[in-house]
Parts: C-alpha cells; sequence; structure tokens
C-alpha cells in the first residue's frame, strides 16, 4: 500500500463497521423485546425476573428440553434459510408456509405410498419428493415475477392459502386416514422415520440434515456462479441486466432454491417429528423464518444461531404455560417484539447510513 | 411599467446535496416580473432541484431566497402557494377519475364541507376564457388529452394565486402544435406582470419564448443571458462544454493510420428506429459506421438519443426498426449476453447504477461479466484464487488506489471507481468498446488516464465509439465526429476538416454548410 492509498484508506474500515452492525443489533433488538415483554408481564403482575430464569433453567437444565429446543429449531432453520435465498436475489418470499405445506406433502406421500421400500431408498425418496414438491411450489412464484413481473410477496402469500387448501383437501380426501375420523393421514411406517440422533428424546436427524443446507447455502452464495449472479441481481438487478446475467431465470431459480429449503423443512417435520400429516400442523414455521432471516440479515451463520434463539423461546414459552399461569401468548409475545425491534434497527442503520454519506459529502466540500 | 429593479424572486448561493451527489452548487438566479426565464441545462444539471426548492419541495443545504426584495422560508409547497408561486411537474398530478373542477379545488381549504363545484366551474371557465382557451369544466380529466390536462395543471396554479408558474419540461409530452397553445397561454400569462420559469434542455424552446435564459451545468451556475443577446450556438456551448479550449492537442493525428478504401465497417448501424414511452421517436433512423482502429465521437446535446443509442448497442434496449451488423453478422436486438459474448464492451454513463455493484468488492465487480467464464468458474463452481488474481493483476496494471481487491467498489472515489470499470471492459479484449460520458465527474487526473486508455485501445486495433457531451473531449480523441440531434446522426466529419463552431451548431439542429 504506498502512501496516497495510506491517506485515502486511513480512517476506516467502513466494511468493518458494517460487521460490527450486523450483530449489534440483532442483539440489541431480542434484549429489548425481552425488556418490552418484562413489562407486559408487569401489567400482568408477573416478576419478569422469575418467568425468564425460569425459561432457561427449564430449557437447559434437562436434556430431554434442550434436545426439543434443537428439534423446534431444525424447521426455523430450514425456513429461515428459504427466505435469505430469496432475500439475496433482493425478493421476499413470504411463501415459506406454504412450500413447507408442499413439501410436507409431498414426502408424506411417498412415505406412505412406497412404505414397503428399504429405508435407505425410502428416506432419499421422501426427500427428492419434498425438494421437487417446494422447489416447483416457489419457482412457480418466481416464474409469475420474472414472466409478469407480478409482486412475489403478493403471489407467495396467495400461494399459501393453495397450499393450505390443497393439504386440507388431501387429508380429508386422498390420503385420510383409514379409520375416517380426523383430518389426517395414517401414521408413516417405522421405514420411513428419521432415526433419532439421541435416545429418549426426539431429536432426529433432521436437525443435521437443515446444518448441512446451511453450509449449502453458505456455498451456493458465496462460492457458485449461480450464487454470484442471485447476489447481483438482488444488490443491482439494472447492472446485473447490464453484465449479460440473465436476470429472469435469476429470478425464477432463487425462487426454486428458496422453495427447496422451506420443502426440505417440511420433510424433517412429517419424517423425523410428526410421522403423520395432521391438518394445520406447524403453523407459522415460515413467518418465524422470515423474522430469523431478516434478525441474521440473511447470513447462514445468524440464522442458524436465530433458529436456536427461536427452538428456546417456544419450549420455554411451553414449559412456562405448563408450569405456572403465565399465559403462553406472554412469550409469544417477545417473539413479536423481536420482529418490531428488527424492523427498527434496520430503519436506524439506513438513516446512519445516508446521514455518513451526506456528512463525507459536506466534508468535502 | 413595472419597476424591475427589485427582482420578484432571487435565490442566492443555493447548495443542495442528495446523498450521492451535489445537485446544486452555490446558485445565484433572479426572475423578473413579466418575464419568462428559460433555466437551461443538460438532464441531470440541477435545473429541476433548483426549482424543487423554490416550490418547497426540498429544504436546500445553504441559501436564501428572497421575493420582491424580502426573505422568505418555504417550507413546503403550500407555503409557495400562498407566496404565489405554482410548479406544473413533468408528470402531473392529477386524479384522472375527477373531473377538472374536483382537481382543480382539491386540498384547498375553503372547500372543506360543502362543495360549490357549479360556481368553481363557472369561474374556472371564465378563467380558460381569459387566456385564450375552452374548457369543459365537468369533464373527468382521464378523457382529456395530455395537452389539456397541462392547461388544468396550470389553471390549477393560477387558481390558487399563483404569479409565478414554473413549468417543468413542460413540452416533453406534447405535439408541436400543443407546444405552440402553451407558449401563447404563457405569453398571455406574464403579460399582466406574472413570471414564467420554463424548465428545459431544449435550445429551440428558449429561443422561441423565453426573454432571458439562466444555463446551469453540473449542479453550477453558468451565465444569465438575454435572449436577444446570444445564439444557440453559444448555448449549446454553454450547456455542455468545460472552456472550450481552441488550441486543443490533436492527439487524434498521432499514430492514426489512414483506412484503407476497401475497409468494411466493424458496425454498422442502418435505420434504427425506437421510441419511449411516450411513442416519441428518441431514434429515429439513425445510421453510422464505425470502423476498426478509430474512435467515431458521438457529439451532441444530452437527451437526443444517446442513452439510446448506446443501450441498443449494448443489448438493453431492442431496436423498432433498423439493423444493426457487426463484423458482417447481424446483432440486431441480441439480449446483453450476447453482445458481450461478441466483444462488445460498454462503459455506461452512471457507474453507480450501471456500471458497478457498489456493496460489491472491486474483486467481485472485476468479474461481473465473467460469471460464466474459465478459470474464474469451473463448472459453476469459484475459482477464488484465479479471481483473487485478476483483481490484483487489474488493479496494478490500471493503478486502482485501494488497499485490496476485498474493498466494497463503494469506498473508492468516484475517479477509482471509473478505474475498476473500464479495467473490467478493457480485461474482456473486446473489439468495440462504447464509451459513453466515459470521464464524467472525473477529476483532471483520471480524466486524462482514461483518455489515454482509450487512445491506446485505438492504437492496438479497437474501435471505439465515443459519446460524449463534452466537445473538447470529442474534439481531442476523435477521428471522425457524428452529431447526434433528435435521434439522428445529422452529419459525420473527418475531424481535421470540422470546428467548434460548426459542431456546435449541428447540436442545436443547425447545419451551417446547408443554409450557406
Amino acid at each position: 500500500m504506498d502512501t496516497e492509498t495510506k491517506k485515502i484508506f486511513g480512517k476506516q474500515f467502513k466494511k468493518n463497521r458494517y460487521h460490527i452492525f450486523n450483530i449489534i443489533c440483532p442483539v440489541a433488538s431480542v434484549l429489548l423485546a425481552f425488556l418490552a415483554g418484562g413489562l407486559m408481564l408487569l401489567l400482568l403482575k408477573i416478576n419478569p425476573l422469575v418467568v425468564y430464569g425460569r425459561m432457561i433453567v427449564a430449557s437447559f437444565g434437562d436434556p430431554y428440553n434442550l434436545a426439543e429446543m434443537l428439534v423446534k429449531a431444525a424447521p426455523l432453520l430450514l425456513t429461515g434459510l428459504s427466505f435469505a435465498f430469496a432475500f439475496k436475489a433482493g425478493l421476499f418470499n413470504i411463501g415459506a408456509d406454504g412450500q413447507f405445506y408442499l413439501g410436507a406433502l409431498g414426502a408424506v406421500f411417498v412415505s406412505l405410498k412406497l412404505g414397503f421400500l428399504n429405508p435407505w431408498l425410502l428416506l432419499p425418496l421422501a426427500l427428492l419428493a419434498s425438494i421437487i414438491m417446494g422447489g416447483l411450489f416457489g419457482g412457480l412464484s418466481g416464474y409469475l415475477k420474472a414472466r409478469f413481473n407480478a409482486n412475489e410477496i403478493i403471489t407467495t402469500i396467495m400461494m399459501n392459502y393453495v397450499a393450505f387448501g390443497l393439504t386440507n383437501y388431501v387429508v380429508n380426501g386422498p390420503l385420510k386416514e383409514k379409520a375416517g375420523a380426523y383430518p389426517q393421514t395414517d401414521p408413516i411406517p417405522a421405514q420411513a422415520q428419521l432415526p433419532l440422533l439421541i435416545s429418549d428424546t426426539r431429536l432426529h436427524w433432521g436437525f443435521i440434515l437443515a446444518l448441512f443446507c446451511a453450509v449449502i447455502f453458505y456455498f451456493i452464495i458465496t462460492r457458485t456462479s449461480i450464487g454470484f449472479q442471485v447476489r447481483a441481481v438482488g444488490l443491482n438487478r439494472r447492472t446485473a441486466e447490464y453484465a449479460g446475467i440473465n436476470t429472469k431465470r435469476v429470478l425464477v431459480l432463487a425462487m426454486v432454491f428458496s422453495g427447496i429449503f422451506a420443502g426440505i423443512a417440511g420433510f424433517g417435520e412429517i419424517n423425523g417429528v410428526q410421522h403423520i400429516l395432521i391438518q394445520g400442523f406447524a403453523p407459522n414455521v415460515g413467518t418465524i423464518g422470515t423474522v430469523i432471516a431478516l434478525l441474521a440479515n440473511a447470513n447462514p451463520l445468524g440464522i442458524v444461531i436465530g433458529s436456536l434463539f427461536f427452538g428456546f423461546l417456544q419450549v420455554g414459552a411451553n414449559l412456562i404455560s405448563q408450569t405456572s399461569q403465565v399465559p403462553q401468548n406472554a412469550i409469544d409475545m417477545i417473539q413479536g417484539f423481536v420482529v418490531i425491534f428488527v424492523l427498527i434497527s434496520y430503519y436506524i442503520q439506513y438513516r446512519v447510513n445516508a446521514h455518513q454519506k451526506i456528512r463525507q459529502l459536506k466534508g468535502a466540500l | 411599467m413595472l419597476d424591475n429593479t427589485i427582482p420578484f424572486v432571487e435565490m442566492k448561493g443555493i447548495t443542495k446535496f442528495f446523498t450521492s451527489v451535489k445537485a446544486n452548487d452555490n446558485i445565484d438566479i433572479d426572475i423578473r416580473h413579466g418575464e419568462i426565464l428559460a433555466i437551461l441545462g443538460e438532464n441531470g444539471a440541477g435545473k429541476t432541484t433548483l426549482m424543487n426548492i423554490l416550490y418547497g419541495l426540498y429544504k436546500p443545504d445553504t441559501g436564501r431566497i428572497f421575493i420582491d426584495g424580502a426573505e422568505v422560508v418555504i417550507a413546503s409547497p403550500r407555503e409557495a402557494i400562498q407566496k404565489g408561486i405554482g410548479m406544473v411537474h413533468q408528470h402531473f398530478m392529477l386524479i384522472p377519475t375527477h373531473s377538472i373542477v374536483e382537481n382543480i379545488i382539491l386540498g384547498m381549504a375553503d372547500n372543506q364541507g360543502i362543495l360549490h363545484l357549479r360556481k368553481v366551474g363557472a369561474k374556472v371557465s371564465k378563467m380558460a376564457e381569459e387566456f385564450g382557451f375552452q374548457i369543459e369544466p365537468y369533464r373527468k380529466v382521464k378523457e382529456l388529452p395530455v395537452g389539456i390536462q397541462q392547461r388544468v395543471e396550470i389553471l390549477k396554479a393560477i387558481y390558487r394565486g399563483a404569479h409565478l408558474l414554473i413549468m417543468d419540461e413542460p413540452t416533453a409530452v406534447l405535439t408541436p402544435q400543443e407546444t405552440e397553445d402553451l407558449f401563447k397561454l404563457l405569453k398571455r400569462f406574464v403579460q399582466s406582470g406574472n413570471a414564467v420559469v420554463l424548465i428545459t434542455h431544449k435550445l429551440n424552446e428558449v429561443m422561441g419564448i423565453a426573454d432571458r435564459v439562466t444555463v446551469l451545468r453540473d449542479g453550477k451556475y453558468v451565465r444569465s443571458v438575454a435572449k436577444a443577446a446570444t445564439t444557440e450556438a453559444e448555448l449549446a456551448q454553454m450547456m455542455v462544454g468545460r472552456e472550450i479550449d481552441l488550441h486543443i492537442e490533436n492527439q487524434w493525428q498521432s499514430g492514426r493510420s489512414p483506412r484503407s478504401e476497401t475497409a468494411k465497417p466493424l458496425l454498422l448501424m442502418e435505420d434504427v428506429m425506437l421510441r419511449d414511452k411516450n411513442h416519441h421517436p428518441v431514434l429515429d433512423g439513425l445510421t453510422l459506421e464505425l470502423y476498426k482502429g478509430e474512435i467515431l465521437g458521438i457529439a451532441g446535446v444530452s437527451g437526443n438519443g444517446q442513452e439510446e443509442l448506446s443501450a441498443v448497442l449494448a443489448g438493453l434496449m431492442k431496436a423498432e426498426k433498423g439493423r444493426i451488423y457487426f463484423n458482417d453478422q447481424e446483432i440486431t436486438n441480441r439480449s446483453s449476453h450476447e453482445m458481450i459474448h461478441q466483444k462488445i464492451s460498454y462503459i455506461p454513463a452512471d457507474r453507480q447504477n450501471e456500471g458497478l455493484i457498489l456493496s460489491m468488492s472491486i474483486r467481485e465487480n472485476l468479474l461481473l461479466k465473467s460469471y460464466d467464464q474459465s478459470p474464474f468458474f469451473k463448472n459453476g463452481v469459484l475459482n477464488r484464487k484465479g479471481t483473487v488474481e485478476n483483481a490484483n493483476r487489474l488493479i496494478n496494471l490500471f493503478n486502482i488506489k485501494t488497499p485490496d481487491g476485498e474493498t466494497l467498489a463503494r469506498n473508492l472515489s468516484g475517479g477509482h471507481q471509473q478505474k475498476v470499470v473500464v479495467a473490467r471492459e478493457l480485461s474482456l479484449e473486446p473489439e468495440l468498446i462504447i464509451a459513453f460520458q466515459p470521464t464524467r465527474g472525473l477529476d483532471i487526473g483520471a480524466i486524462n488516464y482514461v483518455h489515454q486508455l482509450l487512445l491506446e485501445a485505438r492504437l492496438a486495433g479497437k474501435a471505439v465509439l465515443l459519446i460524449s457531451t463534452e466537445l473538447s473531449e470529442i474534439f481531442n480523441l476523435s477521428d471522425r465526429i457524428g452529431v447526434i440531434y433528435r435521434g439522428k446522426i445529422l452529419k459525420v466529419m473527418d475531424t481535421s476538416e470540422t470546428s467548434i463552431q460548426e459542431v456546435g451548431l449541428l447540436m442545436a439542429g443547425v447545419d451551417t454548410k446547408d443554409s450557406l
């Protein structure tokens, strides 16, 4: 580095400051959410410190509950990756819920119809089915975006209702349990169930699969041509077009990948936890995944950490409502506060950046 | 006779920043009673920003505003209207499903509760007649042609008590007949001591209607002149040139080899036609030839089709008519991807929004057009080491001042950002380089460096299409000069056989050799 370069770049590096922001903002958002949630608990005349303390002791003090946190985290990790992948291309995929359901449908269909197969064959096939279903369903919204410039936020939300309706039809019709009592399928056979990681818990290999997906996500985004194109389109579509990138193809592909991650979450829940498809199971998996992805600024490591945190919140809320008079909603509220503070932090970052730029320009006068 | 010693409006020392640019830089202007003042400048010269400040839409960072000699603060359009200032924007602010009358009274304080539409309607009709035209006050705006909608905007401003009308590029959407009608209306408006500010980049309009002209360039004030005391050619030079150096060193002569008679053009554009979204032709039968080893300069006032010319060649816009040949092969309306593979490089005018991705590193920006190329990507997987080497090589070769290739493009100065763009485009080993305003906003050192690179490219046998509004740049570098005017190449001349005066007049649409 020569002296002139040093003079120009002596004070910074600004890129480091961005990293710091990306850690401070989510941590502060979470802390403020607990603070605001605590104030709400005070209104119920409950000491928040006692509740939080009990949540932590109960969740971390018991191996079963600890494993349960990971069980809850697995689908959130995948739907978080789902939102993040589309986000990298500048798209807002609000349809992870629907893609998750479609993935679950694919997995349960294969597991029931091909249940006679060897698990080494059956499980990959069920996974493949969830990948195809989730990918196609996500890709459809991507196609509508690329072909007709249809707003993907709206189409993915609408597609969620299509997915819910389709699932309801399937569990009330073609795949309804033989007993015929409830809107649910028959349980899948034992060879279609993902093996447990730790016995006497519900923790299954789907969690490892989810972690593996985070690695794949990172690899695609940072180390492949398609990931490079996705990021280029997401950061500046005009420049991407100028550079010869087929932006429409990239938009569709980004939504396909996005749908695949959510679809795999469906496979994990069916073959790993539920072993049956019930109408209206695992609500909000996609929504919370969206929050996690935003909290993590679409960084895969951040999404892993965020999903573990939300897993903790869900298990903690369950335990608290079972053992005390604190309503589960009080803990759910904290999730809501996290969303609010994350959005505020995005706004603050935006303002700070704009302000700095103006100051730089004025300094140059 | 009105007292013209105190101007109607004065703006002094107006400076306005936007996040990445200085849109207005210490501008002084005055507007007098009874005059039509044209504010002339190219796209991005800061005309609209300045008037938006006067209309209270933007707050200036520095500067003061006086009306009839008294200092005022205009914090919102509402306050501007109260002070007698009205503005008609390029995009009309009308509700299409409402009638003319409803649009005119929209948001006015004395219309709360019960609307007196009939009364206002009669008043509006009478006002229109005073300005010499008829209007049906109860027609819905969406049923009206654009020219009439514009009159509704004008009536709306006058109805609210405007004595100063700011018209932002009013003729962009009008037919010639509508333009003439509009000018009649404006002339009548100023007869009673009112004033009009006409924001424009069209010289013929200025000459047709303005009393005085204030020229802005790159956010700075250039000069104010009475129309009677100037010519189109002089205005064109004021708009586009730095001080045009009449003793230009003719760099184009050095190392120039004469073209053989039988040489075939590398690039041939025939009768290319393209319309904008208002169906106005922006490329209107454009024809040009470009040979290997030459720089063809395209001079012209901006907004005459330069952007579209480069976009069509870069595969970013589709021509409606006409053909483009490259190396004897037709390439009309190929995609940007295919144009890049034809070895056509493009240095866009807007490096920050088109040439670069500011949130990516220098290394990645240098890679932008190579996302499907070995050795940087093999089977779709990144060869990181190869890209780092590529970045380091280009950073050294082009002397880009940066700690390393991982620095974000946004942290570079404008000159070095442009070097990244030029480095990438030249590293693709192009046969044709389209350079669109390649030195806009750069300092002298960077300008010279970019010029040198273009000259070297020409010496290496590449063809360069240099599109620029800087006449000095055109004359400095070009072997031949073409002038673009209203989407056509008006004339192509050898640089040695033309003069700045001739090119300046051609830029204003005047062909001296024809008229003499």
